[in-house]
C-alpha cells in the first residue's frame, strides 16, 4: 500500500548529495547510503516486501541526509518506518532492555550504588559483550539514586510563587541518571522569575523506536500528549525539555512516524535553549557573573534537524566569561542506542574520530554540548567533561549570589 | 532573533552576500532548505561565455560592459560593471582565504571540458582545470590521456574523448582512454560500481595511496603530457594532494567533472561555509523558509518549517532561492509561482512557451529567463504592486538573463550577491 502521508520519496532527483553527507556511509560499505536505502528501493519495497534488505539497520537515524537533501525528501522517516515495518524483529534480550529506559531506570536507580559498581566489573563487561551484544569497550552513564521527578515531587522548591510557569519535560536521562541537570534547570528559570511544572511523564519513545518497539513507543507517546496537553493550562505556558531528541520526538516524530495527532503540544514544545532566547528577547535575562571557562561547542544531530542549534549558541553568548569556539557540525556517532551495540560499535567510533580530534586542537576546558548520549560519548573519547548549557547558565548564575 | 541581514537560500550568491555582509560587522543568517546548485555545477565560475548567434565571447567584461548594461533589463545592468568587477575579486579573494584558488585567463576567457568531453568558456577555475602551466602545456598540441577508475560508472572516458577528438581546438592532439584500479578497491566489500566521487575523493585525500595512484597513472598514459581525471583528487585537502600529484607524476593533472555530485563545486560549497561560519555568521541548514508577512512594503518578518509560529526578524531581507531546480521558483499546471512571498514573477502564462522541443537545444529553454521582477537595486514587487524596500532578490531567481545560453549563471549570482550585500551594509549604516 502506498502510504500517500510520505510520497516525498517521488520528489527524489537522483542527485546522490544525501549519500554524501551520511556520517555511516561514510564510514562502512556495508550500508548503501540513504538514497539506495530510502527513495530508490522504497518504490520496490511497496511493489513487493520481499525486496526489503537488512541494510536498512544500519541507518542510526542521524537525519543528516535530510538536512541536505535539496528535494525535501524524508529520506530518514522513509528508512525508520521501512525498518519496522519489514525488518523482522528478533527479540533481543538487549534491545528489550536498552530500549525500556523507564523499567531499566527505576531498577537502577534503586539499589544505583550496585548497578554503577556491577556494570563495571570485567566479567560483567565480558558477559555482555559475548552475551548480550554490547561492547566492552563502552563506558556507561552512571545512575542516579531515586528518580528526579521523586526529588520535584518532594523537594523542589516551591514553584507555585511564581506567576510564568513552563511545564518540563525532564527525560529519562535526567531522572534516572543526571538529576544535577535537572535541578540546574531549576534554578535557572527559578532565576527568571519562572516556575517549573513536572507532570507525569513516560519515556519519549526515542530508544523503542530506534530498537523497533513501536506499539510500544505509541502507546508511550499518546500517554505524553495527554499528560503534556493537560499540564498547559494557563494560556502561553509552554513545555520545555533539556534533551534534544526528547523535544525532536515530541515535536516530530510523534507525528511523522508514530502518526499520532501532537497538535495540542506540537507549537507549545520548546527545546530549552529556544525557550530562554526568546524570554532573553524580551528582556528576561538572568544576573550572572563571568564563568571564566573556555568551551567548545559541539551541535547534535537531532538539535541541527530541528533548526535549534542558532538558539543554544545565541544563549550562550550571553553567558559572561565564556570564550567559546563553535566546532563544525558532525555526527559523534553515537546515535542515541546505535554506538551501545556491537555490530555498530566500531561504525560509530570512527564515524566520530574526527570530531574527537577537533575537540582536542580546541584546547578548551570543558566541552558543552545539548545532548545526553552525545555527552556519554564525548566524554568516552576525550579527556573532557561534558557540559549542558543548562548548567553553564547555572554556574554564572550561581557566581552572582555567591 | 534580530538579525540585520537574514538570508533565504544558501547557495553561491547568497554566501556571497552573507560573507560580505558579516565581514562588515553585520550580523546575519543564512537560512537554507538543503544543498545548492553548487554540488551540480562545474566548479568553474561563468561569467559571460556566448554571443547571441552562439559565438564565443572572448573578454567577457568588456562584453559585458559595452552589450548587456547598456540593454537595462539583464541583472547584470543593474549592478553595474564596477560592482561586477568588485563583487569577482571579492568572491575570489574569499576562497583564496579558506585555501582555495581560482584561476582566472588574464581577465579574458578559457576553456573547460564537461563530462560530456564539450568544451566550453568559463572565467574562474581551479587549478586543476586552468592555471599557467596548463596554459602552456595546450600550445605544445601533444597526448592527453583521459583514465577513469576502473568500475567507476559516474564517468565515460570514451565518450569525452570522442567528443573531444571532434572539436577543432583538439584536432592535433593525440588522445587515449585507459583505466586504473584503485589501491583500497580490493580490501573493500563494495563494488567499485557503487563508488561514487565522494568516496573516491576520501581516498585521496588519506594520501596513503597517492605514490602507488601516481605510478598507475605513469603506467597507462603512454607518455602522455595531460592526464585527464574525473574529479576526485581531494575534497579537504585539494590543494596539497593535487600538488603532489603532479610532483609524482610528472604530468599534467586535469580535473573533469563527473555526473553529480561534482567535487569542484562541492569543494566552493565547503571554502564559503566555512568563511562565512569563522566570520561568526550563522548558517541554519534543513530549515525552509515557508512564509513572511510584508506590511506597508516593508518584510517584518519570516517564518519556518521548523521555526513554527516563531518570527525570525531582521532589518534586511534577501530572497536567493535559486530557479526552479532549487525550488526558488516553481510551476503549476498553467503559471509560475514565486513560493515563499509570491512575489511578482516574469513569465509566460502560456504553458507551451515554458520550454523548447528538444531538450539540449542550442537557444537553451525560455523558462531559464523567468525569475521574479525587481527595480533597479533588486527589490521586488509583492501582490498588491508595492516595491518591498528591505528585500533584495539575487541569483538564479532573477529573470530576463539565461544562464545557459549566455554562459553567465555564477557571476549573476555572486554580482548581484554582492551588489545586495553593498545596498543593506549602506542601510545598516545610514
Ligand atoms: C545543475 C546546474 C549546474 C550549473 N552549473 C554551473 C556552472 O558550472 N557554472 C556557473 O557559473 N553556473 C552554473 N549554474 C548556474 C547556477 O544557477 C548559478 O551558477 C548559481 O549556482 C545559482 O546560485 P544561487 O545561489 O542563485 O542559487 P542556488 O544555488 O540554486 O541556491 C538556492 C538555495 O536556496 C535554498 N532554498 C530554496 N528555497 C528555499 C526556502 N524557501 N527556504 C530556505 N532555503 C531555500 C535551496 O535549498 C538552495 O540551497 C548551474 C545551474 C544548475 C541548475
Ligand atoms: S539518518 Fe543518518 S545514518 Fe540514516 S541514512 Fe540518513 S544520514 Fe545516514
Ligand atoms: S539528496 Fe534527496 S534528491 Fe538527492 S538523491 Fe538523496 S533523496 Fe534524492
Amino acid at each position: 500500500m502506498i502510504n500517500l502521508e510520505n510520497i516525498s520519496f517521488d520528489h527524489c532527483i537522483k542527485c546522490t548529495v544525501c549519500t554524501i553527507y551520511c556520517p555511516v556511509a561514510r564510514e562502512t560499505h556495508l550500508f548503501p547510503g540513504p538514497k539506495q536505502s530510502g527513495p530508490d528501493t522504497e518504490r520496490l519495497r511497496i511493489k513487493d516486501p520481499y525486496l526489503v534488505d537488512d541494510s536498512l539497520k544500519y541507518c542510526s537515524n542521524c537525519k543528516r541526509c535530510e538536512i541536505a537533501c535539496p528535494s525535501g525528501v524524508k529520506i530518514a522517516d522513509l528508512i525508520q518506518v521501512a525498518k519496522f515495518q519489514h525488518l523482522k524483529k528478533k527479540i533481543r534480550v538487549r534491545d528489550f532492555f536498552m530500549s525500556r529506559t523507564d523499567l531499566v531506570g527505576r531498577l537502577a536507580t534503586f539499589m544505583s550504588f550496585l548497578t554503577n559498581f556491577v556494570i563495571n566489573l570485567l566479567p560483567v563487561k565480558f558477559f555482555m559483550d559475548v552475551i548480550l551484544k554490547i561492547p566492552f569497550g563502552r563506558s556507561f552513564p552512571k545512575y542516579a539514586s531515586g528518580t528526579f521527578h521523586g526529588w520535584a515531587k518532594k523537594k523542589m522548591p516551591d514553584q507555585s510563587k511564581f506567576r510564568t510557569k513552563a511545564v518540563y519535560f525532564h527525560g529519562c536521562y535526567v531522572n534516572y541518571n543526571n538529576h544535577q541537570l535537572g535541578k540546574d534547570l531549576v534554578d535557572v528559570l527559578n532565576a527568571m522569575n519562572i516556575g517549573v511544572i513536572t507532570e507525569n511523564e513516560k519515556c519519549c519513545g526515542v530508544p523503542l523506536i530506534a530498537n523497533g518497539y513501536i506499539d510500544k513507543a505509541k502507546k508511550n507517546a499518546a500517554h505524553n500528549i495527554q499528560a503534556l496537553s493537560r499540564a498547559l493550562g494557563e494560556e502561553g505556558t509552554r513545555i520545555v525539555s533539556t534533551s534534544s531528541s526528547c523535544s525532536y520526538a515530541l515535536k516530530y516524530e510523534y507525528a511523522n512516524l508514530l502518526e499520532l495527532n501532537n497538535a495540542t503540544i506540537y507549537d507549545k514544545v520548546d527545546y530549552i535553549t529556544k525557550y530562554l532566547y526568546s524570554q532573553f528577547e524580551t528582556g528576561n535575562i538572568p544576573p550572572m557573573k563571568p564563568v571564566n571557562l573556555r568551551a567548545a561547542y559541539h551541535s547534535p544531530c537531532h538539535l541541527e534537524r530541528m533548526g535549534g542549534v542558532i538558539y543554544t549558541i545565541n544563549v550562550l553568548k550571553e553567558i559572561p566569561g565564556l570564550d567559546l569556539v563553535i566546532l563544525h557540525s558532525e555526527c559523534c556517532g553515537i546515535a542515541g542506542t546505535y554506538g551501545f551495540k556491537k555490530e555498530y560499535y566500531e561504525i560509530s567510533q570512527s564515524i566520530g574520530a574526527n570530531l574527537f580530534r577537533n575537540i582536542e586542537k580546541a584546547d578548551v576546558e570543558v566541552v558543552i554540548t545539548d545532548c545526553e548520549t552525545c555527552k556519554m560519548q564525548i566524554e568516552m573519547n576525550t579527556p573532557y567533561e561534558v557540559l549542558h548549557p543548562v548548567q553553564v547558565l547555572a554556574r554564572a548564575i550561581k557566581n552572582n549570589t555567591r | 532573533m534580530n538579525y540585520d541581514c537574514l538570508i533565504i537560500g544558501g547557495g553561491i550568491s547568497g554566501l556571497t552576500c552573507g560573507i560580505k555582509c558579516v565581514s562588515e560587522g553585520l550580523r546575519c543568517g543564512i537560512l537554507s532548505s538543503g544543498m545548492s546548485a553548487l554540488h551540480f555545477s562545474s566548479g568553474s565560475i561563468d561569467l559571460y561565455g556566448y554571443h547571441t548567434n552562439r559565438k564565443i565571447v572572448y573578454q567577457p567584461l568588456d562584453y559585458i560592459e559595452r552589450l548587456i548594461i547598456p540593454e537595462g533589463r539583464h541583472p547584470y545592468s543593474k549592478c553595474g560593471i564596477d560592482m561586477i568587477r568588485e563583487g569577482i575579486s571579492f568572491f575570489s579573494e574569499t576562497l583564496e582565504k579558506e585555501g582555495l584558488v581560482l584561476y582566472h585567463n588574464n581577465d579574458y576567457n578559457h576553456f573547460h571540458v564537461s563530462t560530456m568531453g564539450t568544451v566550453k568558456p568559463t572565467y574562474l577555475s581551479q587549478r586543476s582545470v586552468f592555471n599557467d602551466s596548463i596554459k602552456e602545456g595546450f600550445k605544445k598540441r601533444s597526448k592527453i590521456a583521459i583514465l577513469n577508475f576502473s568500475g567507476f560508472r559516474d564517468f565515460y572516458p570514451e565518450l569525452a574523448a570522442e567528443n573531444l577528438r571532434k572539436n577543432s581546438l583538439f584536432s592535433l592532439f593525440d588522445i587515449i582512454t585507459g583505466e586504473i584500479e584503485l589501491p583500497l578497491f580490493r580490501r573493500t566489500e563494495k563494488n567499485p560500481h557503487e563508488f561514487r566521487s565522494m568516496d573516491i575523493a576520501r581516498i585521496f585525500d588519506s594520501e596513503k595511496y597517492l605514490p602507488g595512484i601516481a605510478n598507475q597513472i605513469v603506467n597507462a598514459s603512454g607518455g602522455a603530457l595531460f592526464v585527464g581525471l574525473p574529479a576526485f583528487i581531494g575534497i579537504n585537502n585539494f590543494t596539497r594532494i593535487y600538488q603532489r600529484l603532479s610532483e609524482l607524476t610528472g604530468m599534467l593533472i586535469y580535473e573533469i567533472p563527473t555526473l553529480p555530485p561534482s567535487i569542484l563545486g562541492m569543494r566552493i560549497d565547503d571554502a564559503l561555509k566555512s568563511r562565512f561560519a569563522a566570520l561568526g555568521g550563522e548558517f541554519i541548514a534543513g530549515d525552509t523558509v515557508n512564509g513572511g508577512e510584508i506590511v506597508n512594503g516593508v518584510l517584518d518578518h519570516i517564518h519556518t518549517e521548523n521555526h513554527g509560529s516563531t518570527r525570525l526578524r531582521s532589518k534586511f531581507f534577501v530572497l536567493s532561492s535559486g530557479s526552479f531546480f532549487s525550488r526558488g521558483l516553481v510551476s503549476e499546471f498553467n503559471m509560475i509561482r514565486e513560493p515563499v512571498f509570491n512575489l511578482k514573477v516574469a513569465a509566460s502564462e502560456d504553458r507551451r512557451e515554458w520550454y523548447s522541443p528538444s531538450f539540449f537545444q542550442k537557444e537553451s529553454h525560455p523558462f531559464l529567463e523567468y525569475g521574479v521582477v525587481t527595480n533597479n537595486t533588486l527589490n521586488p514587487e509583492d501582490t498588491q504592486g508595492a516595491t518591498v524596500e528591505n528585500l533584495f532578490c539575487t541569483g538564479a531567481i532573477l529573470p530576463h538573463y539565461n544562464p545557459i545560453r549566455e554562459g553567465c549563471g555564477g557571476g549573476v549570482a555572486i554580482s548581484t550577491g554582492y551588489f545586495a550585500a553593498k545596498k543593506i551594509i549602506e542601510g545598516c549604516r545610514s
